[in-house]
């Protein structure tokens, strides 16, 4: 809870350079705002869509794409929580904590979720198939406890249906 | 009255401009409102809310005319919430209360909530002391703390060589990552995270690789950031400040110096005063330790015999003296030539050469060692039009359109740089800058546009922005002999010369000068040690009156001149054809004033630099006085300088080290470095500013005055001058223009000579025909000052050394490819003079065909040229490991 | 199912999502009606006249907001919908965007053309991203039946959408903030003057509108301001979706008149608590709001009856707390959401966020001092008012409001060092450590 400091990012290549469908994506992006920077967040998705996190080279990209200081992309990018800094699992799982989805019992599914994948919040299985995170109010409340695997909502969950939907998730 | 509005603060009324800021209007009725993320540079911000206050307006009726109480005064209505008052403008009739139960509790408030997380470090802590959030927690906080929680706590961090990091203390006011993007345009600093989590770094926690300026430490209200290379060192309170004006550069700014016992310990900004206030660069901030080199020179030096041995001051002086007078009695007082004195400051200048002319009737004075053609003083006076209402840096901030001509101003002029850029980031500044480089200014996020001139063209490009100008017309208000001047001028710019640069670019460059309602020129050494540097300057002259830049009034040219004194130099006539206050040599008139104070002026103009030396190589002159000037290193024409030094009979010599040059000289005077002396000096905008002591000379040195005075009196002159001041009120009574100033109106800002205006002269330049070579050389010599290495005096500085590594040359990438060359490579320079050996780093600002060689301690003069300019080189592989000589 | 009288009528329409379908039901006849025969000024004025409020939070009237707009200005004007949702207990919008994407669309070009905009954008919440993918669709749908584009509706008028993900910050919902974000900056606010009417987004005209007030437009222009006032009260016009979660056995999004009984709503709409817990507070408006106890469960949902129980309509976020829930664990909860989502722009919202997490933290587990209530007291009101945007104020005021209604429980906990009661305490305790 004290400890703050964001390690640097680690590891990930020197360089990198878009796709040709990732630079098309860009372009795209770009044309949608009449100020270049505004497209900064459209394309931090991009490259993070790319290579499931954002490492060292790939902020250096965008900076280079909407024409930002790379300190500034750095800064934006770590203000928004969705933006890994450190690559994830295959399946990301952020479970909501928040009031709505604690009244109904996402701290127990949070802990039944430790314990039977060994890690915890913001750790990755040793196999890469799973990083867990808690995260705050997903906007589905009626249906808590609430997982997010990736962009994916699941509702409604307790430990019996959480534990089928591991098993589908290769 | 129009543009002013009434406000009440704490019941004291006190009118200002509408739109002023709360706390400014605060300031203004004395009333202490207290401030962390707010910055005189900066625009409101509004986060850390310290400066809440009650602000109230006055009711108004039904008739929109404030409703009077039964007191007889407005009725007002107070707002519910405080307001930061800091980001709320002050409209006719407010009202604020900063004391009231409610403000003091809010202010309180965040008083405590800024100390929740702030770690109780000031026992370890280098703010401690001159701490903002210190003495804000004294004066407005609590005396408990009820937080009894773990804070929250990050690792401290080198960014570099210069910062510490303890972003456990940081109040996340945003200062210094604001300043780095407003003012220095370097944004090298960001927040990562957000809420209490919170950190102030780099991206990915790399060391800074910014211009290492040190500002964001200096704005850091708490000990967030810190300097590292005063850290632990010590505390305010050990220290005497004293406020001296630098002496990197031309600019002029003042710095805040830091001394205990005979040390300098660190050098801070002045905040509110002077040029800069709160910036300083790399070098004014962290460039003044070889102040305290243990090489300085402590006794004076005297070749009686084969060496030079120590001597007694008295000895010294005598000897030089009767060397002098010998010399002058058995050849003629033209013998005799006076070298050097951009370094020093205004009262040496004028002792300087009231010593060669007054004392010993010679006319041979030029302070300008380091050009490569001869160049008058009047005509660098014409081109930044002296005599006028001057440009200052705060025009040149407030300007619409600045025009750069062929310097990088990032090490020529930082703080005229960071004007610009906080000119471009808060008000929209447009800037080109021509230059074969894309410098600093010219690079894509300060969207200013690159006139990516042909090296060599310089010249040519400057009578197409001429051309250009002239085809929009005369300027408004030109005076009828320039407007007449300019009919039979436009008839000699030839239309199409190669520049390098599109002829649209030209025509728009010029447009956007001329249509420009404030405007600023800017050049530097890159104009000033060109080979056609008279040309240029001419040139320059009629550009400025085309572009309306100099008008008859007033002045939107800046010339930034090699040293901090430069300006001093040409004003109190250390050049052989200007008597001091501009005067010209031959100007019966003018001269007039000077014949009873000097005792008596040598008739017409003396030589300049490159003759003196040539006269001195050939016999003719026999003695050369040089002061503070590496001539060997520094000279335009390395050669020269050396038969100059082998043939002369006396050679005598200023001097802080035992340089070279002062090897070779017949007497070496020891004298103080600008911190340990007194005086005056002008800054690039011809300000004159007051340079305090900071501390006593290093024992055995004298300021250069003091010497001059010494070596005048033994010669029969009857100087009595006990303290600068003396100097100065000589200066104040005799120079014209100088009148009516002295010492005590020079505090805190300065003040300005008011001569006559330089008048017009309207030529037409003929480009020297470009010397074709059976076989010119294959790449063009780019060079300059760069921030971490400017000459001789910052290889002496261990901070600035350490930055600035290894000389190297550099090439871009794509040109080192096709030379089949790699960074690292060892590369060999032949130029007309000589070659130099050095190791090869990547640079994309560099052009094809040209190599760039900051004034990283290689002495370029060994090529052909101290800057470079005009010179053209050959680039090889090195063929076998050499030591670059230094 | 979720239910209501206007935005959730029919909205589970098989195929709603595609413009034929929506065209079937009358969609976007009134976008062509409103551009070829109404004009600007008289879209607002009926807008104006029907008295919808925000639907976001603020409950700003949306008519006054757009004629805020200078008309005069030369600078083109943007309109922006806030479909950030990220207070805690609110879930209409991504319903209503889910299910009918292109009402939000209609109500997006009529809202323009109102204020004389070229260009919206919609900036929806990072993790609704499949809700991205289904607004992009539609819009390419509506660009290729030509409602979208240079000539909207064949009317002249030039209108087009963009959708804009953000990234994970509740902060981005408040208006400042959010054009901070879409400008590319890190999202925090930014002061107010100028308002964003006046100088917004990349300093032009802006007007940000949450999705549900958009999407009321085009019923409200299509039938007139009179017909929208046949719901709700004099001051709370219209109708309004509420997100109604925690222990009743059918929480979810119920569109209601504004005026309608909270009792009724938890109590007949959502079939009351779920078997063996009894309601003990409820939050009308999102956490943000201060919560209200049982006693006040028969409050009026409109603006004005809130505000006289000292609390908000808000999001319209129903929060329901039963009684074997510590509200002393709750409040911790929302702190610590609020700590985590402080931009730390401001002194107050950010240090004291952290502070009253940490002396929660320290009552709910068992080593609270009898200093620490009127601490919290003291430091919630040291941010109230003071902060430099309403998320200070909304990290304050729930602790306020609970110290209001259940200063026995924190007193409790002070004596006994445990919860009175709380049916989760045990997985709570561990996981939150």
């Amino acid at each position: 809870m004290s400890h703050g400091t964001v390690m640097p990012v680690a590891g990930g290549p020197a360089t990198l350079a878009w796709s040709e469908k990732a630079k098309a994506e860009v372009a795209e992006a770009l044309a949608r705002y009449p100020v270049k920077r505004s497209a900064v967040l459209p394309v931090l998705w991009i490259a993070q869509r790319e290579w499931g996190w954002l490492p060292t080279a790939a902020l250096k990209l965008v900076a280079e794409s909407v024409g930002l200081p790379e300190a500034e992309v750095y800064g934006i990018a770590t203000f928004y929580t969705m933006f890994n800094m450190k690559p994830v699992g295959r399946h990301h799982l952020q479970v909501c904590m928040t009031l709505s989805c604690s009244l109904m019992g996402a701290d127990r599914l949070f802990k039944h979720l430790e314990k039977k994948l060994g890690v915890g919040h913001g750790e990755t299985t040793a196999d890469g198939r799973f990083t867990l995170r808690r995260v705050e109010c997903l906007a589905a409340c009626g249906g808590g406890p609430c997982l997010q695997v990736g962009f994916d909502y699941h509702e409604n969950l307790d430990e019996r249906k959480v534990d089928a939907l591991l098993e589908k998730l290769k | 009255m129009s543009g002013l509005v009434r406000v009440t603060i704490d019941g004291r009324t006190v009118e200002v401009p509408a739109g002023t800021l709360v706390t400014d209007a605060a300031r203004a009725a004395e009333v202490h409102v207290p401030i962390f993320c707010s910055h005189q540079k900066l625009p409101p911000l509004g986060a850390c809310r310290i400066c809440v206050v009650e602000v109230g307006l006055p009711k108004l009726g039904p008739d929109r005319k404030p409703v009077v109480g039964a007191d007889g005064l407005p009725d007002i209505q107070w707002m519910p919430k405080v307001q930061t008052g800091c980001t709320t403008p002050v409209s006719d009739g407010m009202h604020v209360r900063t004391r009231t139960e409610v403000a003091t509790a809010a202010r309180k408030g965040v008083m405590e909530f800024l100390l929740v997380n702030h770690p109780l470090d000031c026992p370890v802590c280098d703010e401690g002391g001159e701490c903002q959030l210190q003495d804000l927690a004294f004066a407005f906080g609590h005396d408990y703390s009820r937080m009894d929680e773990a804070k929250r706590t990050f690792d401290s961090e080198d960014l570099g060589p210069i910062v510490k990091k303890e972003a456990n203390r940081c109040i996340v006011c945003m200062r210094c990552v604001r300043y780095c993007d407003e003012v220095m345009g370097e944004n090298a600093l960001t927040a990562h995270q957000r809420g209490v989590f919170t950190e102030i770094s780099s991206f990915d926690r790399q060391p800074l690789a910014c211009e290492q300026c040190g500002n964001c430490v200096e704005v850091c209200p708490v000990g967030a950031l810190t300097a590292l290379p005063y850290r632990f060192k010590a505390r305010p309170w050990d220290l005497r400040q004293h406020i001296t004006i630098c002496e990197w550069c031309s600019n002029g700014c003042s710095v805040r110096l830091g001394v205990r016992g005979m040390e300098i310990l660190r050098a801070r900004g002045t905040e509110f005063r002077g040029v800069n206030q709160e910036y300083l660069c790399v070098r004014g901030r962290f460039g003044h330790d070889w102040v305290n080199a243990p090489d300085r020179l402590t006794t004076p030096l005297v070749k009686t015999g084969a060496a030079l041995e120590p001597a007694t001051r008295d000895a010294a002086v005598a000897w030089a003296a009767a060397r002098l007078r010998d010399i002058a009695a058995t050849h003629g007082p033209e013998s005799i030539a006076f070298l050097g004195g951009e370094k020093l400051n205004l009262e040496e200048q004028y002792l300087f050469q009231k010593l060669a002319r007054g004392v010993l009737g010679t006319p041979h004075v030029d302070a300008r060692t380091r050009q490569t053609a001869a160049v008058p003083g009047a005509s660098l006076r014409r081109a930044i039009g002296a005599g006028r209402r001057p440009l200052t840096f705060d025009a040149i901030h407030e300007a619409q359109e600045v025009l750069v001509l062929f310097d990088d101003l990032q090490g020529e002029a930082p703080f005229a740089q960071a004007a610009i850029v906080r000119g471009f980031r808060q008000r929209g500044l447009h800037v080109t800058v021509a230059h074969p480089r894309r410098v600093k200014l010219a690079r894509p996020r300060f969207e200013g546009d690159w006139l990516a001139v042909r090296p060599g063209a310089e010249l040519s490009l400057v009578l197409a922005l001429t051309r250009a100008a002239l085809e929009l017309g005369v300027p408004e208000g030109t005076p009828s002999d320039v407007a007449h001047a300019f009919e039979s001028l436009r008839s000699s710019l030839a239309a199409g010369a190669d520049t390098g640069v599109p002829q649209a670019a030209i025509d728009a460059a010029a447009r956007r000068m001329r249509e420009a309602g404030r405007k600023a020129l800017l050049f530097g050494r890159g104009v000033l040690e060109h080979p056609q540097a008279a040309a240029l300057l001419q040139a320059i002259e009629n550009l400025a009156w085309a572009l309306g830049a100099i008008t008859a009034e007033s002045t939107s040219v800046m010339a930034f001149g090699a040293h901090h004194d430069s300006a001093g130099a040409i004003e109190m006539g250390l050049t052989p054809d200007l008597l001091p206050g501009g005067i010209a040599a031959t100007d019966a008139a003018g001269r007039a004033a000077f014949e009873k104070p000097f005792g008596r002026l040598p008739q017409g103009e003396g030589m300049a630099t490159r003759d003196i030396l040539a006269a001195a190589a050939a016999g003719k002159v026999r003695a050369l006085w040089i002061a503070s000037d590496d001539l060997l290193a520094s000279a335009a024409d390395r050669a020269l300088v050396e038969q100059a030094l082998e043939r002369c009979e006396l050679v005598i010599v200023n001097e802080l080290f035992l340089t070279r040059t002062a090897a070779r000289a017949h007497v070496v005077f020891p004298v103080a470095a600008f911190a340990e002396k007194e005086g005056s000096t002008l800054d690039s905008e011809l300000r004159l500013q007051r340079s305090n002591r900071a501390l006593s000379p290093r024992p055995g040195s004298k300021p250069d005055w003091e010497v001059f005075q010494e070596v005048a009196r033994a010669l029969g002159a009857e100087w009595r001058y006990r303290t600068a001041e003396d100097v100065f009120r000589e200066i104040a009574r005799v120079v014209p223009g100088y009148n009516g100033l002295s010492f005590a109106t020079l505090l805190p800002n300065g003040g300005w000579a008011s001569g006559a205006p330089a008048a017009p002269h309207i030529v037409a330049v003929t480009p020297p025909a470009e010397a074709s070579a059976a076989k010119p050389r294959a790449m063009a010599l780019l060079a300059g000052g760069t921030l971490f290495a400017d000459g001789s005096l910052s290889k002496r500085s261990g901070t600035l050394s350490k930055l600035a590594g290894a000389p190297r040359a550099r090439l871009s990438p794509a040109e080192a490819s096709r030379l089949g060359l790699d960074a690292g490579d060892r590369v060999e320079l032949t130029g007309p003079a000589g070659t130099l050996s050095l190791p090869l780093e990547l640079d994309d600002s560099v052009p094809a065909g040209a190599v760039f060689v900051p004034y990283a301690g290689a002495e370029l003069n060994r090529l052909g040229a101290p800057s470079g300019a005009g010179l053209r080189v050959d680039l090889q592989r090195a063929a076998a490991p050499a030591t670059v000589e230094r | 199912m979720s239910t209501g009288p206007l935005l959730f009528k029919d909205i589970d329409t098989p195929g709603l999502r595609a413009i034929d379908t929506y065209r079937k039901g009358g969609g976007y006849e009134t976008l062509a009606a409103t551009l070829n025969k109404t004009t600007a000024d008289q879209v607002i004025e009926v807008v104006k006249a029907s008295g919808l409020r925000g639907r976001g939070g603020a409950g700003f009237p949306t008519g006054l907001k757009w004629s805020f707009v200078p008309k005069a200005s030369p600078k083109p004007r943007y309109i922006v919908c806030n479909a950030d949702e990220s207070e805690p207990g609110t879930f209409k919008d991504r319903e209503l965007m889910e299910k009918n994407p292109h009402l939000l669309i209609e109500g997006m070009i009529i809202a323009g053309y109102a204020i004389g905009s070229g260009l919206g954008y919609i900036y929806l919440r990072g993790e609704f991203e499949y809700i991205q993918h289904i607004i992009d669709k539609a819009i390419a749908e509506a660009r290729a039946a030509g409602l979208l584009g240079e000539n909207v509706a064949g009317s002249g008028y030039r209108f087009d959408l963009h959708t804009h993900l953000g990234a994970g910050a509740y902060i981005c919902g408040e208006e400042t903030a959010l054009l901070s974000s879409l400008e590319g900056y890190r999202g925090q606010p930014r002061l107010k003057p100028p308002f964003p009417a006046v100088e917004g987004l990349y300093a032009c005209p802006t007007v940000v509108n949450n999705t549900e007030t958009l999407m009321c437009v085009p019923h409200i222009i299509k039938n007139g301001a009179a017909w929208y006032r046949q719901w709700g009260t004099e001051k709370s016009a219209g109708t309004k979706v509420f997100s109604v979660s925690g222990p009743v056995k059918r929480p979810g999004n119920y569109e209601v008149p504004l005026g309608y009984s909270m009792k009724q709503l938890i109590e007949k709409d959502c079939g009351g608590m779920v078997e063996g817990l009894k309601l003990k507070a409820v939050i009308p408006g999102g956490s943000s709001v201060p919560l209200l106890p049982a006693a006040d469960l028969d409050t009026p949902l409109d603006y004005e009856s809130m505000n006289a129980k000292g609390t908000f309509l808000g999001s319209g976020g129903v929060i329901v707390i039963d009684d074997q829930t510590c509200i002393v664990d709750a409040l911790w909860n929302v702190t610590r959401f609020y700590e985590h989502e402080s931009c730390g722009k401001c002194t107050p919202c950010r240090e004291g966020t952290y502070w009253m997490a940490e002396v929660f933290e320290r009552l709910e587990n068992g080593h609270g001092k009898d200093t620490d209530i009127d601490l919290l007291a003291s430091v919630a009101d040291n941010i109230l008012g003071k902060s430099f945007c309403a998320l200070g104020d909304a990290a304050a005021m729930p602790v306020q409001g609970a110290l209001k209604h259940f200063r026995d429980e924190f007193e409790y906990h002070v004596t006994h060092k445990s919860c009175r009661v709380n049916r989760r305490r045990a997985e709570v305790a561990e996981v939150r450590a």
